[in-house]
């Protein structure tokens, strides 16, 4: 007789897994690494290829030394770590990228209770640790000033690995939208937001436009975990992003250090903003 | 237009479950030995929420006994060995019926919505009922019956008269255009049908005085509303809101389905039981197609119909993909609620493991009734059912498409309606108390 599989509905569903997710923002990230690669040549090489080895490796002894599942292979310990690489500056010596990176997985990720569950995105958990462990080292040899548009393109001045290309963090962030890898509120409310108060306050937007604030609008604001889900959340959510980077951009002087500890922030906030802006279901009303 | 065959070919055994309604069994009225003729009654019943079995085959009662139905659970059947019918059947409509007469009609022919509810319930379930809605918004389903479009709509209007019910609406789906053209070219009475599209507040009330007709089509969205949906169905098409544990009858509607108003019809101006179904196969068959069956029909003999499997099968569901119901054998029959049957190959099955949730909103931005189902399953897997009540868990109408599109393949729906279940336990224990 033939067997046939019992399971509940629904019995179709999308193609699409948190494996393809990771993989498919791993996939935009390696070709921004591969870009900062032309500028700063074996260092930067090297500083990606510890930050994830420091990752990875941390969430195998990890998961190792629990008995948990291994998952390793789901991606999300590469992309942290290569995250993390991309926001340090080439010349940090390569056995700090992978503190950095084992810091992110094992403090900022698994401390936290392990995928979905943290609430600061792990990289700028283990950003904000390499900074005050090590802030010499963490110091870019220049702040990028992207004033012409040959600068989008190829930055000389970058300042963190993600800097030397900010067109190319564009490019790979609108087709990640465009295919439904990320969802459009956040980096639209995030990006109108921040261009719109920095003309206000008269800010020039070559210190804006560069890598790591892109980075932030399409990679790192868009950290799922770390974000509200409700849709106005989200919009609200980006808006606030925006006004962080600005103030802290606006009265720091650079939008490198601006965008990431604004972002660090947001994520503070996000339960808060979640809650309060719950939506009212199609003729619902609550169970008493 | 597909040509909707009749499935003719006589099974080995046909299995009739003695309750193919939501209500009361049926109590048979046939034993082993007994032979049985075309339409005769098999199972009867008292009570108020009844739908009388009738058979759709002529033959020889081999057993009375539990089998296996589509709804995953066995049920007290009639099984039959059928044969030729060796005399025509005499079925002789009534003519000149008065309204009271169609009622009772209805009643006898044992018809029953795609929801399980009785039809003649329905027409006439006690609140005043001013529209009711055919709810044609699954295509496959529609599309089937197209080559019956004047008797579906003769039969729908006969539903009106019968319930006393002053306007009608048919809802389409917007993408579905083989069937919204069908219904362009349908006359009623002489008169072409008004087709209009739902724009913004432009209701179904907007259309009725606009065209002066008490019938109107309505092109909906894209979207098929699902016995679930009702509610939701009656927003959209009406404008009339419900909250939450009210039901469309509340606000003077009724909803019936595609094939009840053909049934409806049959029964009517036929004089014939509810015998058989329009049934859609799809899937990893030979050759998919939609049929005629008639109830109690095995869903292997159906398949064999479509030329058998296609390579080797793995799944087999009951009416629709994303909420109808998995069996474990073909022997299960056809019954009064099975429209389409999907067939899965093995290496279609999906088999994906759940991971925790990322909080990536997906099953947030695919929610037809704005829930946060991501949030309310947690807090399902935690126990916490009275936060699910605060996150509108009771307003969840379990479509499946949060769980559909979620990439940690959580058992989303599975979560709710549990979280769901509890809810309202707790509420009636709450009830409970208040009466002491
Ligand atoms: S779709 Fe799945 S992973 Fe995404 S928020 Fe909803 S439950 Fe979580
Ligand atoms: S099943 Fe999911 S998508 Fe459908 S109503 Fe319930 S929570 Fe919303």
């Amino acid at each position: 007789m033939t067997q046939f599989t019992i399971s509940p509905p629904p019995h179709r569903r999308s193609k699409i897994s948190v494996k393809s997710l990771m993989y498919g923002r791993i996939a935009a990230l390696l070709i921004v690494g591969a870009a900062s690669l032309l500028l700063f040549g074996t260092p930067a090489l090297i500083n990606i290829l510890a930050a994830i080895l420091g990752a990875v490796g941390t969430e195998l002894v990890i998961q190792l030394a629990f008995k948990q599942k291994l998952t390793i292979s789901d991606g999300n310990a590469l992309y942290l770590g290569l995250l993390l690489a991309l926001i340090c500056p080439p010349t940090l010596p390569a056995w700090m990228a992978f503190v950095g990176g084992a810091f992110a997985i094992g403090v900022g990720k698994h401390a936290f209770g392990g995928i979905g569950s943290y609430m600061f995105h792990p990289s700028l958990t283990a950003w904000v640790f390499l900074n005050l462990a090590w802030a010499q080292n963490m110091l870019p040899e220049s702040i990028p000033i992207t004033s012409e548009f040959s600068d989008l393109l190829y930055e000389t001045g970058a300042g963190f690995l993600t800097d030397v290309s900010p067109i190319l963090i564009i490019l790979t962030g609108l087709i990640l939208i465009a295919t439904k890898f990320i969802e459009w509120r956040i980096p639209l409310s995030y990006f109108l937001t921040t261009v719109i108060l920095a003309l206000f306050l008269g800010e020039d937007p070559s210190y804006i436009m560069q890598g790591t604030f892109l980075l932030g609008v399409f990679f790192i604001a868009t950290e799922t975990a770390t974000t509200p889900v409700t849709k106005n959340g989200r919009l609200v959510y980006g808006i606030l992003c925006g006004v962080l980077t600005v103030t802290y951009g606006y009265f720091a002087g650079n939008y490198l250090w601006g965008t990431l500890y604004a972002l660090l922030l947001s994520n503070v906030v996000a339960p808060y903003i979640e809650v309060k802006t719950l939506p009212t279901p199609l003729g619902g009303v609550l169970n008493e | 237009m597909s040509d909707v065959i009749k499935l003719n070919k006589l099974p080995e055994r046909v299995i009739l479950p003695l309750k193919q309604h939501d209500g009361i069994a049926c109590a048979p009225l046939v034993k082993k030995g007994d032979e049985v003729h075309l339409g005769q009654k098999l199972g009867d019943c008292k009570g108020s929420e009844l739908a009388y079995i009738h058979s759709p085959y002529c033959g020889n009662v081999v057993a009375v006994e539990a089998r296996p139905a589509p709804g995953g659970k066995s049920v007290l059947s009639v099984v039959l060995e059928p044969v030729e019918c060796t005399e025509a059947p005499e079925f002789v409509p009534e003519k000149e019926a008065p309204p009271s007469r169609l009622m009772e009609i209805i009643e006898a022919a044992g018809i029953v919505e795609y929801y399980e509810k009785p039809t003649y319930k329905i027409l006439k379930p006690g609140p005043l009922i001013d529209t009711l809605i055919l709810n044609a918004t699954f295509p496959l389903i529609t599309r089937a019956y197209l080559p019956f479009l004047d008797k579906v709509l003769e039969g729908f209007q006969l539903m009106l008269e019968a319930g006393g019910i002053s306007k009608g609406v048919i809802v389409l789906r917007a993408d579905d255009k083989e069937s919204i053209q069908a219904f362009k070219k349908a006359s009623l009475n002489g008169k072409p049908l008004p087709v209009a599209p739902i724009i913004g507040k432009r209701h179904a009330d907007y259309y009725f005085e606009d065209t002066d007709s008490d019938l109107i089509a309505l092109v909906a969205g894209k979207k098929t509303y699902t016995p679930t949906m009702m509610n939701l169905l009656s927003a959209d098409v009406m404008g009339r809101s419900l909250p939450l544990g009210y039901k469309p009858e509340d606000v003077h509607l009724s909803i019936c389905g595609v094939k009840s108003a053909k049934a409806v019809y049959d029964a009517i101006k036929e004089g014939k039981p509810y015998l058989e179904n329009a049934v859609t196969i799809t899937g990893a068959v030979n050759n998919p197609k939609s049929l005629f069956v008639r109830f109690g029909t095995p869903v292997k003999d159906v398949i064999e119909a479509c030329g058998g499997y296609r390579g080797e099968p793995g799944k087999l569901i009951i009416n629709g993909s994303m909420g109808g119901v998995a069996v474990y054998t073909d022997e299960v029959p056809i019954v009064k609620n099975t429209t389409g049957i999907v067939v899965q190959a093995k290496e279609e099955v999906l088999r994906d493991e759940a991971m925790p949730c990322i909080h990536c909103a997906r099953c947030v931005d695919a929610c037809p009734v704005n829930l946060l189902p991501g949030r309310i399953a947690v807090m399902a897997d935690c126990g916490m059912y009275e936060k699910c009540g605060e996150y509108y868990a009771l307003s969840c109408i379990e479509c499946g498409e949060c769980a559909a599109v979620c990439p940690a393949k959580r058992h989303l729906v599975q979560l709710i309606r549990y979280s769901k279940l509890q809810l309202q336990k707790m509420n009636e224990a709450k009830n409970a108390e208040v009466i002491e």
